[in-house]
């Protein structure tokens, strides 16, 4: 890909995004950190914000804002260093690793620019832990894709919608 | 000490002399109902910080035990607690984690409850009650008493309690180094993590009151991984500090700057613009001790509250049953801190701390396999072990610094541990709680 996105079918564009996706869940569920950190932009933008109960008027602000707490906020480097530790052998709550299935769903193209898109997706996650530990995560992901010649697209922001007020995992120790 | 029957006094399950506990604390479910009524329903626990509530009609959720409460600011600025709980059938008045309202109507037949919880409304008064239902003394259950030092509310439902001054005795003092290091306290940012821990409560307390012995080994991954804590460590188990214990159960592990250089060395290279910054203003505030000396790492006030003092965290860990807890977790800052200031302490507490953090993920596992290990009848016939410095306690504190206040023994030292569960043990052995006006 290298014309103008706006210039490439949607059916075409749509199955080159599912396919990444699905590649992108392959790399994590088969525990390749270092090629899905290739997957990710360098000006990478990755936030988790949280959400809440609200009732009456607070209804539509139940999300945390930036510069409020959030589950994640991290950028390139130091989702880097999150897979960096997982390589130490000494990162406990992945020793041993998690089994996870991260099914992609609902994707669809909601803007379109030059060289970028803007994708939103559903998730589902199941994560068997050690012996009996389950945990599942379901949510929403709001991307912006951009072109890439090697992994035809790189994650340059995303934004998860975890859809659980407590969490009922131990922890978030699993990459969305 | 070991599990040879039923003790009437709990203090045969804690052998403070030997450093050694009983583990069916963490596994009997008996234990865990006493604990609700004789800890949770007495101490002053933790609900918040008054920066959560600004406004007139704010209100939060919260947990004291497993009884869920209400926090509200009422009109005439105010903050008061409330059992959430309907005084009909006991439904929840209040399904929101926080808002802004002066009335709660319940969900289910529509009594509706002011903000200060008086009983205002309830509906076919005359028609179906004939007028006949006592509204004054069917408010929401209000707690016995609330309070706050320094911005942190703390509440009881146990009348008979003592102060909160009192409660907190020569932690308050020592919280200053938090709440007081510079004008304006501090502030907490909007969201919690919450998040369930299948292990039993006293586990993280433990492990945030004392437990400067477990980070080496347990979060070494982060650490040589680019999510380094403060202060920076110089090397292995070397750390120059203390585990001071306040008394009632309140203790805190800190490290020792001989002067002004040292608090900078153990700053992160991106705190240091900012730590010169406070520094001289720390100083004037608390004196030598608490603003130069000691710099808190971590800590917990008995029963349920723990902090990071210097990743801007603090929590509370809600029992939610003998074998899961519920984590809630905050990032503070200084109120007086800039904008970029605030953006990399919250940065840095949640890249380590709460539901991703890199240090607190590998916590978990821990004190659930800890947790699961009280349950087996044979695991439980074997003391769990907190002997280390027993008879390392530094004799004269006063040597240290004249202003030096509780007990102090060396950074690496299961002192802080062994007074949590000597409180434990007083709190279930004494009286039982007060709660007024209750009804059975
Ligand atoms: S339970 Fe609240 S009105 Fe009936
Ligand atoms: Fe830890």
């Amino acid at each position: 890909m290298s014309t103008d996105i706006r210039a490439i079918s949607d059916i075409d564009l749509w199955f080159s995004i599912t396919q990444f996706y699905s590649r992108e869940a392959r790399y994590l569920d088969d525990l390749e950190f270092d090629k899905w950190v290739g997957l990710l932009a360098e000006d990478l933008r990755y936030w988790m914000p949280i959400v809440s109960n609200r009732i009456g008027r607070g209804i539509g602000s139940e999300l945390t804002e930036r510069g409020h707490l959030a589950h994640f906020e991290d950028d390139y480097v130091s989702m880097s260093n999150r897979v960096k530790r997982l390589a130490t052998g000494r990162a406990w709550a992945e020793t041993p690793p998690g089994r996870t299935n991260h099914m992609v769903s609902n994707v669809e193209i909601v803007g379109k620019e030059n060289k970028m898109v803007q994708v939103t997706s559903k998730f589902l996650i199941y994560r068997s832990h050690m012996e009996t530990d389950q945990e599942v995560f379901s949510g929403t992901r709001k991307d912006v894709l951009r072109e890439d010649a090697d992994t035809t697209w790189k994650v340059a922001d995303r934004t998860i919608v975890l859809d659980h007020a407590v969490l009922m995992q131990k922890s978030l120790g699993i990459f969305f | 000490m070991l599990d040879k029957g039923v003790h009437p006094h709990f203090d045969h399950l804690i052998d403070l002399t030997k450093g050694e506990i009983n583990r069916k604390i963490f596994s009997d479910p008996e234990i865990y109902q006493t604990e609700l009524k004789q800890i949770f329903a007495r101490c002053w626990l933790f609900l918040g910080h008054t920066s959560q509530l600004p406004n007139e009609n704010d209100f939060f959720t919260a947990y004291m035990g497993e009884d869920p409460v209400i926090v509200t600011r009422h009109s005439d600025g105010k903050i008061g607690a409330f059992l959430n709980m309907c005084r009909h059938r006991g439904n929840r008045v209040c399904r929101a984690d926080s808002g802004n309202q002066r009335m709660f109507t319940c969900p289910f037949h529509g009594w509706t409850f002011a903000n200060n919880g008086n009983l205002k409304t309830v509906p076919g008064f005359k028609q179906c009650y004939h007028e006949e239902l006592d509204m004054e003394s069917h408010g929401l259950v209000p707690v016995a008493k609330i309070d706050n030092y320094k911005g942190m509310i703390f509440a009881t439902f146990d009348a008979k309690a003592p102060s909160l001054e009192d409660f907190l005795g020569d932690m308050a003092w020592y919280l200053d180094m938090m709440l007081d290091r510079r004008e304006g306290g501090i502030e907490v940012l909007p969201g919690t993590h919450k998040w369930r821990i299948k292990c039993n409560w006293k586990f993280p307390v433990d492990n945030f009151i004392g437990d400067s012995y477990h980070g080496p080994v347990s979060h070494g991954s982060a650490w040589e991984s680019g999510f380094e804590g403060m202060p920076r460590r110089k090397k292995g188990y070397g750390y120059e500090g203390f585990q001071i214990n306040a008394g009632n159960g309140h203790g805190f592990g800190a490290r020792w700057a001989e002067n002004e250089e040292q608090v900078y060395e153990m700053a992160l290279p991106e705190f240091l613009d900012y730590e010169h910054d406070r520094f001289p203003e720390t100083h004037s505030r608390l004196g030598d001790l608490r603003g130069m000396h000691l710099s808190p790492m971590h800590g917990s006030i008995f029963p349920n509250f723990s902090m990071l003092w210097q990743s801007g965290n603090i929590r509370v860990w809600h029992p939610r049953g003998v074998s899961e807890t519920e984590g809630w977790s905050w990032c503070f800052v200084d109120k007086k801190a800039a904008p970029d200031h605030r953006d990399m302490v919250r940065i840095h507490d949640l890249q380590r701390h709460g539901t991703s953090g890199t240090w607190e993920q590998d916590d978990v596992d821990n004190w659930v396999q800890s947790t699961k290990s009280s349950k087996g009848y044979v695991g439980r016939q074997f003391a769990q072990n907190l002997s280390m410095g027993v008879a390392h306690e530094i004799e004269d504190p006063k040597t240290i610094h004249p202003d030096m206040r509780g007990r102090v023994a060396g950074f690496q030292n299961e002192i802080n541990q062994r007074q949590l569960y000597a409180q434990w043990a007083k709190m279930m052995n004494g009286d039982t709680p007060d709660v007024p006006g209750a009804t059975v």
